[in-house]
């Protein structure tokens, strides 16, 4: 879930500063054809063709084709096996240039012109607010990876469903589980929360005060930031000024970063400190803060390296052999967009049916096992576990609560900068 | 208080860093009536320069400045002989909005594709290291950067007022004509100082990676903070500039530190509007051409 939705908040904020360039921006590189996907059948079935529109250029360039990496990958591992009932799967993706109406269009195409099996869904809340409703028009299930945003769900439809552990805004829920399960002499009892003021970071940091606040522990300092914030010193001064236990920072990406920076430069060490997002990132953020400064820092994740979820050690695996690299290299996007991929194969053995109506009814039932873990659903397709905590240890990303698939235990107090 | 105080010593430090960058600008305001409002591009393209040349050969970004200040001047003189030179003298100053807007995208859509759209930083060892001073810190970069800065805005001042560039510079600035009729050669000057503004976006853009994340983007939220500076300090004026950058950072530090951080990206807007309804030329523009 790490990123997925950052480059949202990335977009509006640009537009704000700047709607004229990005509008230009958007017309000149917004028409991105497609490919005929050409099928090589002579075989008695025809292929399964799955499309999706993902980002291969503009803003969410760089996670759109971490996406596209693991839609492909998983396409060519149950090709191998051969195929889904028998079927060699086919996945058609076409470029929306980051932009939701072009995503609109390419949906509309891959449906109407194309006349694709099943979609899949595209990168970020923002394109796949759109795109599940044209998915909904015309009675097509939409698993998608990576949009879960409060947005997503407003629209209340009963074919999508968000394959991710839960909604983004209880990512930081574990934390508030971990913290609260401690010894009462261990808890924390002053805490301070920075919160960008943002639909992916604020409400995070306020869910874990709303347990925080009524298990006793005392808020000593609050700051909501607008996206525009650049410059932390005058809120990590403060920060440091109010002395807390615990740090609780809703963040995206580049403000934790410069959070992070800040505090070091102010000397001031919480006894616990979680980010909501930024921190989860395994190859950026040690790149962004310097390795020695990660030690201790505890954020949310879904999939992670030597996670022992179902069929993670295969795709870490087949990913390094098809892309080269190191499972710490792993975009957690690919891993969300392969589980999608996990899901149909499950339907399919369990009912032997892959047709749209079979997929809503099958996953709407039961608990189901991807490389994320267990995952299923509500009526609207809002996931209904918990993500796992993270935390940084000897400049690795590792689980560590819940207990059953920690790969080791919670360290406290936090290190001191630069470990 | 003490949180006070520390976000002033901070601000103080960081308006060294934006008076660098409002210098170039209003450098090439000043002599060719020209809003570069790609300037922040060229901070930022100078970032990734120092980034890389960080990452690939471990230059250090502040030794990498000359190499980069090369690079940016040569740039500036081919964005103004290739797109600046050819617009009419009439409609100039309007037209080059568009086209520094144009370079501007060009500028993104470069790093873009060469660099991706993920947030990069410079992290030396030393990025996040700060002297304690009574109590206080004071961060080692930003430091730095405000004594470069001294030592960048001294260099340019004695480049505008001590040599033979600069007289033609200045006579340029104050009376085109006239200049030209002395045998100044004002195509070589201006696309000369349109250089030397954009070499300025160099060291602005190590110092900017040190402390700032940054992507190709970034440079929207750069171009309306340097633009402010600039109008506010008056076009044209760098040493209005530089006193400008110091109080627009001081101020959203005070506020950040005594209201709410929400409200410290609006203050220098405040600032900027109050003197303009006073002051319509900034506060040290002149009404006649020709103070630099």
């Amino acid at each position: 879930m790490e990123l997925s939705n950052r480059l949202w908040f990335r977009t509006s904020r640009a537009f704000v500063t700047a709607g004229l360039a990005l509008g230009l921006a958007a017309c000149a590189s917004g028409s991105s054809g497609s490919s005929g996907g050409s099928t090589t059948s002579g075989a008695p079935k025809p292929p399964l063709v799955i499309g999706a529109s993902v980002s291969l250029t503009g803003d969410f360039a760089d996670s759109g084709k971490a996406v596209q990496r693991g839609y492909q990958l998983w396409a060519d591992q149950v090709n191998a096996k051969g195929g889904l009932l028998g079927r060699q799967v086919t996945v058609k993706i076409v470029d929306d240039a980051s932009s939701p109406t072009q995503v609109v269009t390419n949906y509309q195409n891959l449906i109407n012109r194309d006349k694709v099996d099943l979609v899949f869904g595209p990168f970020s809340s923002l394109l796949t607010v759109p795109a599940s409703q044209v998915a909904k028009r015309y009675g097509y299930s939409f698993l998608e990876p990576a949009g879960g945003g409060p947005k997503v769900f407003a629209s209340k439809l009963d074919n999508m469903f968000f394959v991710q552990p839960a909604p983004v805004v209880k990512s930081g829920e574990v934390f508030a589980d971990w913290i609260l399960s401690l010894p009462a002499a261990d808890q924390p009892k002053t805490a301070a929360y920075a919160e960008l003021d943002d639909p992916f970071a604020a409400p995070i940091a306020e869910a874990i005060r709303a347990r925080f606040e009524a298990a006793g522990i005392k808020t000593v300092y609050k700051q909501v930031y607008p996206a525009e914030t650049q410059d932390f010193s005058a809120i990590a001064a403060k920060i440091a000024s109010s002395k807390p236990d615990v740090l609780v920072s809703g963040t995206q990406t580049e403000d934790a970063y410069a959070q992070v920076k800040s505090l070091v430069q102010l000397k001031f060490s919480p006894k616990f400190m979680f980010m909501s997002n930024g921190a989860n990132s395994p190859l950026e953020f040690p790149n962004k803060v310097g390795e020695a400064n990660t030690a201790g820092i505890m954020s949310a994740g879904d999939w992670f390296p030597g996670s022992t979820a179902s069929g993670s050690a295969e795709f870490t695996a087949a990913y390094i052999k098809a892309n080269g690299g190191t499972a710490d290299t792993i975009d957690n996007s690919s891993a969300e967009a392969y589980a999608c991929g996990q899901l149909l194969e499950e339907v399919a053995s369990k009912t032997g049916k892959v047709d749209n109506a079979t997929i809503i009814s099958s996953l709407h039932q039961g608990t189901w096992p991807t490389l994320l873990g267990d995952l299923s659903w509500d009526a609207i397709g809002q996931p209904q576990g918990t993500f796992h905590l993270v935390q940084w240890q000897g400049g690795k990303l590792l689980p560590v609560y819940p207990a059953d698939t920690a790969q080791a235990a919670p360290v406290y107090p936090k290190p001191n900068w630069g470990g | 208080m003490h949180s006070l105080i520390q976000g002033v010593i901070l601000g103080v430090l960081t308006g060294g860093v934006y008076a660098l960058m409002a210098s170039g600008q209003t450098l090439i305001f000043g002599i060719m009536k020209v809003v570069n409002l790609a300037q922040g591009a060229m901070v930022i393209m100078a970032a990734y320069l120092a980034y890389q040349l960080f990452t690939s050969f471990g230059v250090d970004p502040f030794l990498a400045i000359p190499v980069t200040t090369v690079i940016m001047f040569g740039l500036g003189v081919g964005v103004e002989v290739l797109f600046l030179r050819p617009l009419r003298r009439e409609d100039k100053s309007e037209l080059s909005l568009l086209v520094t807007f144009a370079v501007a995208l060009l500028i993104e859509g470069v790093l873009s594709v060469t660099w991706g759209t993920t947030f990069r930083s410079i992290n030396t060892t030393y990025a996040n290291n700060s002297w304690t001073v009574g109590g206080y810190q004071i961060t080692q970069v930003r430091f730095w950067a405000f004594v470069l800065s001294l030592v960048a805005l001294g260099l340019l001042f004695w480049l505008l007022n001590r040599t033979r560039f600069g007289r033609a510079v200045r006579a340029t600035v104050q009376n085109p004509e006239s200049a030209r009729l002395l045998g100044v050669d004002d195509r070589r000057v201006s696309a000369l100082g349109f250089g030397l503004g954009a070499a300025t976006a160099a060291a602005a853009g190590s110092v900017y990676g040190l402390l700032y994340p940054f992507y190709s983007g970034s440079h929207y939220d750069l171009i309306s903070r340097l633009l402010s500076i600039v109008v506010l300090g008056g076009l044209g004026s760098v040493g209005g500039a530089v006193i400008a950058a110091v109080i627009v950072s001081t101020s959203s530090a005070i506020v950040a530190a005594t209201i709410s951080p929400a409200w410290s990206e609006m203050t220098f807007f405040v600032i900027l509007l109050l003197v303009l309804l006073i002051r319509p030329r900034g506060l040290f523009g002149s009404v006649s051409r020709g103070a630099i």
